[in-house]
């Protein structure tokens, strides 16, 4: 202990203690609050949508055009922008309501809520004229659309509404409440379910098809692969048409299938009420939560005993996904299958970037994906997984926050993560919406999203 | 209670770290300068040392000299001051706290500010509770401040608030796998992401870990911020966005601070309570905890437990 003591101290504690901080309301002039106009700002409607689109947009399947700066006319747009880093909101659909989307290989597809002849609206690439027939000069149709543009498709009644749509390579698929299914597009392999003529010319064609009901009985859904369509009627029944090289039409034969016909296999005796297929495997969800499985089996989608590369039949995976419990939502990429189950846990099995990681490239088995990655942590319990989806080499997850996670190949951006490089694990994109579906593409992915307020 | 009989006994137990509750509108050095002023107020009260006395010797140096013990003026308290002044304490605080907010203050004295030290590199969360009123804007985000637009606000419902928070949350750990310094393709990044939250690598910018609404009472509510690198006006602004996002206006009408790693509001100490002997038995037990979690010190991993 020190005797001898300094006064410094007492003169610190002056300089501290008046020291000049306000912790006073500021002065104002009285009344001032009291004047200000109290300001109402717009809300949305619990029906409103919001789309965001990111990816590749020299396609135009993007559907976004950037005004040009200075005077040029009725051109005064420029489209020379290739990538949109991140979630766009589209300006079309902000003035229309927009029910259903379907993203094709570099096209877009829209259904609106109306009650006239335009309920479909498509932007992107149109040689195989998937997007229907548009010429602004008589014989010189359009081969790429770079903002959304009506397609005509006649509807027997103007009534009817589009309940689901789907898009392959080069085809659309449209299902409406009471009318069937219309098919627009490549009928090179049979995917629009009518006969192949391989004299077709499709550029600039105006042929649609209509499939009114499929065995007597009404479809309910329908999803297409890479060229290849799958439909579901009203009992659970699955049909299928289009590329079968693979087996992916689960017809028994790796031949075209021209009109629809019921796939073959374990599923026969199934209700099925989801398939999922992005380019040639094909996965099936019954009412039970069970998964089927068909198409290419090149890097173990589709694991049957026999090792088979490519699988004709449907075949029950019932095994190979037991103690995953009942499934709840299904995707299949390119070489790789996502599912989730009711614990809202996210399996994934296959070739490629899983999301397990840089160093796995492969798995034979479901692995899940730790749940940490989908922002479940100490901090916030109840995060699940709801809804997955998958591109050819990207992968994304909605929670039941309305967050959006993806991961995988970066192809032209399509992660949305603000670079092109590739993610290894699920990251957040930045999305200021209650993401609600997402659908991704080969390019491309667009979310459709309810406003928070 | 342990009741101290010798100043210099309880001088030398001041070594430590004391958890106290900071009032708002006080600033953090005040309560420093409090602490300590109150601490050498109670240390000079306490029955000192004996005085040191001088030691004359007079007389001829030729003749037989006599040694006398006198009293030493130079040891007086009356001549140099009181025994224990400001001089004799070390004062540093784990982190700062804003000048309104309230709550956990963490003060290390003496050989306690190696301990604040190490608490703050080692970055654990810090839970606030930040009231807000919504309907209108004042130009700091505070209610010191103009108000500067007013708003409606019978949209808002608890569901919504719920909603926008738990995307404000989430769009957090972006920025957390961007400051925990790992390159995104590594494994290591992919090891440390999967086993939940990282701790930031420095402590330049703030990110929130839990959000969520405990209490909407329109036009009033309650959020509880977990955080970490947080300060003051930056959970003003976080009422402001939240305003905006919710198509009104929102400003902050006072932020308390209920955690700071292991220590809550249970171990905090109150202003009436800031004496020598309530600051010793709360040193002891600040002591306890630490040793209880040996990690919020010294962590091991990248990895943040609360």
């Amino acid at each position: 202990m020190r005797s001898v003591k300094s006064f410094f101290g007492l003169n610190r504690t002056n300089l501290i203690i008046c020291r000049n901080v306000t912790t006073k309301k500021k002065i104002t002039i009285p009344d001032e609050e009291e004047q200000l106009p109290i300001f109402q700002y717009p809300i949305s409607k619990s029906s409103d949508r919001r789309v965001y689109v990111w990816g590749m947009a020299e396609t135009g399947a993007l559907g976004i055009h950037m005004p040009g700066r200075g005077k040029r006319g009725r051109k005064s747009y420029r489209n020379d922008f290739s990538l949109v880093w991140y979630p766009m909101r589209s300006s079309f659909c902000e003035r229309f309501d927009v029910t259903q989307i379907a993203c094709g290989y570099g096209f877009t597809v829209a259904a609106v809520k109306t009650d006239e002849q335009h309920k479909l609206f498509g932007t992107g690439i149109n040689t195989d004229s998937q997007i229907g027939y548009h010429a602004p000069r008589m014989g010189h149709p359009l081969e790429l659309l770079l903002s959304p543009a009506p397609i005509y498709i006649p509807y027997k009644s103007l009534e009817s509404k589009i309940v689901d749509l789907a898009a392959g390579r080069a085809h659309t698929v449209i299902l409406t409440d009471n009318e069937g299914v219309y098919t627009l597009g490549n009928n090179a392999y049979g995917q629009c379910g009518r006969k192949i003529n391989p004299n077709e010319e499709y550029r600039g064609s105006m042929v649609s098809y209509n499939i009114q009901k499929l065995g007597q009985e009404k479809i309910v859904n329908v999803c297409c692969g890479q060229d290849h369509t799958l439909f579901i009627t009203e009992s659970g029944k699955v049909y299928s048409c289009g590329w079968g090289a693979d087996g992916q039409t689960g017809l028994g034969t790796y031949k075209n299938q021209a009109f629809p016909a019921p796939v073959k296999g374990d599923i026969t005796t199934e209700k099925i009420v989801k398939v999922a297929s992005t380019v040639d495997c094909v996965l099936a969800l019954n009412d039970r939560g069970e998964l089927f499985g068909w198409g290419n089996s090149e890097y173990g989608q589709v694991p049957m005993p026999s090792k088979s590369d490519q699988v004709n039949m449907s075949y029950a995976l019932v095994q190979f996904t037991k103690g995953i419990g009942k499934i709840v939502d299904i995707a299949a990429g390119g070489s790789f299958c996502l599912i989730v189950n009711e614990q809202g846990d996210v399996f994934v099995w296959g070739f490629g970037l899983l999301g397990l990681g840089p160093n796995v490239q492969q798995s034979a088995t479901p692995k899940q994906i730790p749940p940490a990655l989908f922002g479940r942590n100490e901090f916030n319990p109840q995060s699940v997984v709801e809804k997955v989806a998958c591109g050819i080499g990207h992968l994304a997850a909605v929670t039941n926050n309305g967050d959006l996670y993806t991961w995988g190949r970066n192809r032209h951006g399509c992660l949305g993560l603000g670079h092109t490089k590739d993610q290894h694990f699920p990251l957040k994109v930045s999305i200021g919406a209650h993401v609600m579906q997402v659908k991704c593409s080969v390019d491309h992915t667009v979310a459709m999203c309810k406003p928070f307020v | 209670m342990v009741k101290h009989i010798n100043a210099a006994l309880a001088y030398k137990t001041l070594n430590g770290l004391i958890c106290v509750y900071k009032p708002p509108r006080v600033p953090v050095r005040q309560v420093q300068h409090t602490i300590v002023t109150n601490i050498c107020r109670d240390l000079n009260a306490l029955p000192d040392r004996p005085q040191e006395k001088r030691v004359e010797i007079i007389g001829a140096t030729n003749a037989p000299m006599t040694v006398k013990l006198v009293p030493n003026y130079a040891d007086d308290p009356l001549v140099c001051g009181p025994r224990y002044t400001h001089d004799d304490f070390r004062c540093s605080w784990a982190t700062h706290l804003g000048l309104f907010t309230s709550g956990v203050l963490l003060l290390g004295l003496n050989e306690g500010t190696r301990l604040t030290y190490q608490i703050n590199v080692a970055r654990p969360t810090r839970a606030y509770k930040v009231h807000g009123q919504l309907g209108k804007a004042t130009d700091t985000y505070f209610w010191n401040g103009k108000t500067i637009e007013r708003s409606t606000f019978n949209h808002v419902t608890r569901a919504k608030i719920d909603r926008i928070v738990a995307h404000m949350q989430s769009a957090h750990q972006k920025t957390m796998f961007e400051l925990s310094g790992l390159h995104m393709d590594s494994q290591t990044a992919y090891d440390l992401a999967s086993q939940g939250v990282i701790r930031p690598a420095n402590s330049k910018l703030p990110i929130i870990y839990g959000l969520k609404c405990v209490h909407f009472e329109p036009p009033n509510f309650t959020l509880e911020v977990q955080a970490v690198n947080e300060y003051e006006k930056y959970l003003w602004t976080l009422i402001h966005d939240l305003g905006v996002q919710l198509k009104t206006s929102a400003y902050c009408t006072g932020l308390q601070c209920i955690r700071q790693g292991k220590f809550t509001l249970d171990h905090a100490l109150l202003r009436k309570h800031w004496q020598l002997d309530h600051l010793i038995d709360n040193m002891d037990s600040c002591r306890q905890l630490i040793e209880e979690n040996e990690q919020l010190l010294r962590p091991k991993s990248a990895h943040l437990s609360v």
